[in-house]
């Protein structure tokens, strides 16, 4: 999620470039098999960010999290530093470099 | 009669004598069954100052209408007042018993009495009978249960205590199908008092159903909705409840010694993803679940059931332990000896606090995974510092002269959500009827996974009315009898459907909601003749208090009194929590 400071630097030109850390948690990571991966960028939106993220793991997963119009599932829960992108701008919400993005695909319990 | 077998049983340990209970249609199609027929019987037979362990108090086994029909109604349900906690108190559990207590002719068991001598009932036929248990007293719930099912049958489903409900430790669970629990409240310490070891259910009688075509067509579209489900049709079934370790430690609201800490940093070693990798030998289902959230799993020198979310927090996170064998054979040690894995977890919690402190000089210390086999052993035979901790949290506190830190409500362990990551979630454990329960009204359903639609978790707007509802629709679903993640996939409507198809009468969604709202407040009542009022709808002191520095659940605290008067309100209460005369008009109460 976009932070005033990171703003400010880029406008003063400062490099951020950098990695996203992508976590993959419930029925994804047993599927994939890995638990994180990293994708380089800044300023993506999710929506791009999981389109990286399967080409990065060569796997798909976009089932796991999205409805067949590509919005997303009810109970999936995708957090962008501990903070839920459905207070934010859904998939539309932008991450930079630092930013870590919790996947969790729809999970019960209790 | 469709639906209910008609025939309630009341059974007396003292005199060994049974009688019939008549229930009139009125009072069940104003109560159901199970929870709420449970709670109105036993609010007719009990004062709400009966010493649970009186031999006079009863103990109700009930079941619903739906038991032994659709899916997931294999459930039971146990009521009586906790020696726990002195509020009204229903206990649940899964497997078959529920549905094996209708084969056997009856929807539910009066115990009253005490016996003279160790005893177990069977119930077959319509008929209870008591038979000698003296030759499985002391033993584990597993060892009574294959012993009691040699003499009265290998298909016989038995219920039952373990040394744990026989000292009578106030959290004791009662056992059944091997690994199932009636877990919370003390039911199992009941039974003991009663030197009643098990009940023993069998037998072939069907249910009635009114609407065979329609049951047909509703089992086929509930077999299509929870298969399409992806938590009732995936993820329940491939990691179990403990899926939930990773995401309620991503919110900052895993309680982390004693609720100190919201980030439990070995979550990952512990959650549901490493339980499938390693432990897990298969999944385990109850009666007719197409869910199989169960979890059969061997760790080295042992195998068993769990552990389930609840217990994976109460055994680790919650005492900084991260080796999930330890975790694993607590949970099974917990199965064999009949004890409520959440107190017993929540009380050590704690007891460590209490000797971190000085409070206590027992040395108890965080992470200390190695005895932890031991403890529940000597708290289930109450001997050395188990004699302490089978008081539970709140009396040990108390004792050593620090009470706020027993992490309860009325008495009962909160489980493992912090309620200052979910406003909702602290007003439903503050009201909960039976103390510092989840399953009343879960509220991490809306504020963290987005069943059935997603809620700002730190906010407290609505959230009295959503708590007061969500009540209302457990109440049903607890009286039904069903289990509750079965509402991962179907609301409301489709219980009103599936309780017509199987009884004939004309239930509506609005009438099942009124069921709901009568049963919370019938059990309100009798908590308030118990001396329980607003004073005791509130959480301890910490989550008032002392705001997390880590996690995204920190500088946080619970904003109680935003909500507790709407909530008041809402339910048609008044400022002291009391319902007021027009509800209980409104209720026929």
């Amino acid at each position: 999620m976009a932070s005033r400071c990171r703003e400010r630097w880029r406008s003063w030109g400062f490099n951020l470039a950098g990695k996203i850390a992508v976590k993959f948690y419930g029925l994804m990571r047993l599927r994939l098999r890995t638990a994180a991966i990293e994708i380089s960028g800044d300023g993506l939106t999710i929506m791009t960010l999981l389109g990286l993220a399967e080409e990065k793991t060569g796997q798909s997963f976009l089932d796991e999290l999205l409805d067949k119009d590509k919005g997303l599932l009810t109970g999936t829960i995708i957090l962008v530093n501990g903070e839920n992108i459905r207070l934010g701008q859904g998939l539309q919400t932008r991450v930079e470099a630092g930013d870590s993005v919790a996947l969790f695909s729809p999970a019960g319990g209790g | 009669m469709n639906g209910w077998m008609g025939r309630i049983v009341k059974f007396d340990l003292g005199s060994m004598t049974q009688e019939t209970v008549a229930v009139g249609d009125a009072i069940r199609r104003q109560y159901l069954g199970g929870r709420g027929l449970g709670v109105k019987l036993y609010s007719e037979l009990c004062s709400s100052s009966i010493d649970p362990l009186a031999d006079d108090n009863a103990l109700i086994f009930m079941t619903g209408p739906l038991t032994g029909t659709l899916m997931t109604s294999g459930r039971y349900q146990v009521i009586s007042r906790s020696p726990l906690t002195g509020t009204i108190c229903d206990s649940s559990s899964g497997g078959n018993f529920g549905a094996a207590l209708k084969g056997a002719g009856i929807d539910g068991l009066i115990i009253r009495g005490r016996a003279a001598k160790p005893v177990y009932l069977s119930v077959h036929d319509g008929q209870v009978e008591a038979h000698d248990a003296s030759a499985f007293w002391g033993l584990d719930t597993q060892r009574t249960q294959k012993g009691i099912q040699a003499e009265a049958g290998s298909k016989t489903s038995v219920a039952c205590i373990g040394p744990a409900g026989e000292t009578r430790v106030i959290f004791a669970a009662i056992m059944n199908d091997k690994d199932r629990a009636a877990g919370r409240g003390g039911m199992g310490a009941i039974m003991g008092s009663k030197n009643l070891k098990a009940i023993a259910a069998g037998g072939s009688q069907p249910v009635a159903i009114a609407d065979p075509e329609g049951y047909k067509t509703m089992a086929a579209r509930l077999d299509r909705i929870v298969d399409k489900n992806p938590v009732t049709g995936k993820s329940l079934q491939v990691l179990g409840t403990s899926v939930l370790v990773n995401i309620i430690n991503a919110h900052g609201m895993f309680p982390t010694e004693n609720f100190r800490r919201g980030v439990f940093n070995d979550a990952e070693g512990t959650s549901g993803e490493k339980i499938a990798e390693t432990l897990l030998q298969r999944q385990s289902s109850c009666y007719k679940c197409p869910i199989g959230c169960g979890r059969t799993t061997r760790t080295r020198d042992k195998n068993g059931e769990g552990p389930e979310y609840e217990t994976v927090w109460a055994f680790g996170a919650h005492l900084g332990i991260s080796d999930l064998t330890a975790i694993t054979e607590a949970n099974y040690a917990c199965n064999e000896l009949g004890l409520d894995t959440i107190t017993m977890g929540s009380t050590l919690g704690c007891a460590m606090e209490l000797s971190e402190t000085g409070a206590w000089k027992e040395s108890l210390r965080w992470g200390e995974a190695g005895k932890l086999r031991d403890w529940v052993t000597d708290t289930a035979y109450r001997r050395g510092i188990g004699a302490e901790l089978a008081l539970g949290s709140k009396r040990l506190a108390a004792k050593y002269g620090r009470p706020e830190l027993a992490m309860q409500v009325k008495g009962m362990e909160i489980p493992a959500y912090d309620p200052r990551g979910a406003q909702g979630m602290a007003l439903s454990y503050a009201t909960s009827n039976r103390g510092g329960c989840h399953m009343r009204a879960y509220m991490i359903a809306p504020e963290i996974l987005g069943h059935p639609v997603f809620l700002d978790r730190f906010s407290t707007a609505g959230k009295a009315e959503l708590v007061a509802l969500f009540q209302d629709v457990s109440s049903v679903v607890d009286s039904a009898v069903l289990c509750r993640f079965l509402q991962f996939a179907v609301g409301i409507s489709t219980f009103t459907e599936m309780l017509r198809v199987v009884t004939g009468l004309d239930f509506s969604d609005e009438e099942l909601m009124t069921i709901g709202r009568r049963i919370y407040t019938l059990e309100r009542l009798f908590n308030n003749r118990a001396g329980f009022g607003r004073g005791d709808d509130t959480l301890p002191p910490r989550f008032f208090n002392e705001e997390f520095q880590t996690g995204s659940s920190r500088h946080r605290l619970v904003r109680l009194e935003e909500m507790l008067d709407d909530y008041y309100a809402v339910r048609g209460w008044d400022a002291d929590g009391q319902p007021l005369p027009r509800t209980l008009a409104e209720l026929g109460l």
